[in-house]
């Protein structure tokens, strides 16, 4: 479960986050869409604990305010651009939190269950020795999503997953992150504005909008909502409450 | 011009420089504490001995070559006022081993390692790699800081060693072809006169500047600021903190080691 209540968060003069209050109970996924510089990717690093928030609390895995270390062997984590790491191979980067936490695997069974990850992410064992320069992006996102659910994480968490892909790889990656939330029984949280996103991943949509969330209910209830402002969002129109020029 | 004004703006000065100078030395506190805490990642101190100590050996020989060289050119021209020309083995060999040695392989060092180093982290802290280490339950100071830290004053006096062989080397060549010594002779010279510590001050010396050196690669990279100025600006600020913080530290072990 995830659970956020009244997060506060600041950064000098600007108030980005405004008592935003949530719940993801287990095994569902929500997707939090919002505009650019709303908030959503501090919202997701204030859940981390890669961010302290000013005020709330964050309930995560049954643990309150986590640190990112607590929490890290309950949470898997796609980032907007994968973040793999430059210096080590494909799949040194996908058993990294393997054969460096706790309980920590030999570099044969390491090897091994990157391979297996890779492939269920749709990449051959041909991949694993590659380095993530070699790769192009939308291969790169199936690496990063490789190394979320490595070590099969209750919690999942994906910012912006489809960003800079082209639609047919969005898709693609949509209906991995869909196929894998549902495979693990994971609870996931993603961040995106990419409707097609919401449609194929959501169970539930949340709005972060002016620092809360605006608008939460079920991903089929987004699409005809007649609340102005999600609708702007949703439609793409530059005409309506959300000011364009942000 | 108001001298309030300017009274302010020298506050101002002040207390951000005062901000920085203990911002860090709490880095510095934070990365010796990591460096006590296991897990210890030792695979990355190999690889980090090669990239700053094996890597760095080209550009040590060859500064160390062509500073013994002028340096012996040097001594021969000064000393030859009084008649000392046997001097030139054992002060180009001193000159090596205490001072240009460390110091310019040193700064050498600072210019192709502290560089490389704020470079690398400041880039993957824009690109969120550090963030994703944290997510997977490592320490960024831990895995990146303290190797770095541990390689670089590890190979800095290894490098000063061989840099100080070279140096003399090259004042041997420019010796024995240009200003008219015995091979031999020359030889003797400087193995006569050099003592142990002068060697052993050498190399803690570069001990201290490869710690120095990597301290300051690793401090600018984690406060990188975002996007390319920002990595570009704490590649810079690391290349000069560094060889400050080295010119600064040699002269208080100068005055430490050989003081009367």
């Amino acid at each position: 479960m995830i659970r956020a209540e009244g997060l506060h968060k600041a950064f000098g003069p600007k108030q980005v986050l405004r008592g935003v209050s949530f719940e993801v109970p287990k095994g569902q996924s929500l997707v939090v869409i919002g505009g650019s510089g709303t908030g959503k990717s501090v919202l997701l690093k204030c859940l981390l604990g890669l961010e302290r928030a000013d005020r709330g609390t964050v309930d995560l895995a049954g643990l309150t305010n986590p640190t990112p270390h607590a929490v890290a062997p309950h949470v898997g984590m796609l980032f907007q651009g994968a973040a793999l790491f430059d210096s080590l191979p494909v799949w040194q980067n996908v058993a990294f939190r393997l054969m460096r936490g706790t309980g920590r695997m030999g570099r044969v069974e390491a090897k091994a269950l990157a391979v297996e990850k890779l492939a269920r992410v749709g990449l051959g064992p041909e991949v694993a020795e590659l380095f993530p320069a070699e790769l192009s992006g939308g291969m790169q996102k199936r690496v990063g999503l490789a190394r979320a659910i490595a070590g099969d994480p209750p919690i999942l968490f994906f910012d912006e997953p489809t960003a800079g892909l082209d639609p047919i790889m969005s898709a693609v990656i949509n209906a991995l992150i869909r196929g894998i939330v549902t495979e693990l029984g994971a609870t996931a949280l993603t961040i995106t504005h990419d409707m097609r996103t919401v449609r194929d991943v959501a169970d539930r949509v949340a709005m972060l909008h002016e620092g809360v969330f605006h608008w939460q209910g079920p991903a089929a209830e987004a699409f005809g909502s007649h609340d102005p402002v999600l609708r702007q969002f949703t439609e793409g129109r530059t005409e309506g409450p959300i000011p364009t020029l942000r | 011009m108001n001298p309030v004004a300017t009274l302010g703006a020298t506050g101002r000065g002040m207390a951000g420089a005062l901000g920085a100078l203990g911002r860090f030395v709490g880095f510095t506190g934070q990365a010796l504490g990591w460096m006590l805490r296991p897990p210890f990642h030792l695979r990355e101190v190999a690889a980090q001995l090669v990239q700053i100590g094996w890597l760095s050996l080209p550009v040590v020989g060859m500064t160390a070559l062509f500073t013994g060289a002028a340096l012996a050119l040097q001594i021969f021209a000064g000393s030859a006022r009084y008649g000392a020309e046997f001097a030139v083995p054992s002060i180009t060999a001193i000159g090596m081993v205490r001072e240009l040695g460390p110091v310019l392989g040193g700064l050498m060092v600072a210019a192709r390692v502290a560089s490389s180093i704020a470079a690398e982290i400041g880039t993957m802290k824009v690109s969120e790699q550090l963030d994703a280490l944290k997510t997977l339950a490592v320490e960024p100071m831990q895995f990146l800081t303290v190797p770095r830290l541990v390689a670089a004053t590890l190979a800095m006096p290894v490098l000063v060693a061989v840099g100080d062989s070279i140096g003399i080397l090259g004042g041997y060549a420019v010796g024995v072809t240009r200003l008219g010594f015995d091979g031999p002779t020359y030889l003797r010279n400087t193995l006569d006169f050099l003592e142990f510590w002068d060697i052993a001050s050498g190399l803690v010396k570069g001990a201290v500047f490869g710690f120095l050196v990597a301290l300051s690669g690793c401090y600018f990279g984690m406060h990188s600021g975002r996007g390319a100025q920002g990595v570009g600006e704490a590649t810079k600020s690391a290349v000069v903190l560094a060889s400050v913080l080295i010119l600064a530290a040699n002269y208080l072990l100068t005055e430490a080691f050989f003081s009367a």
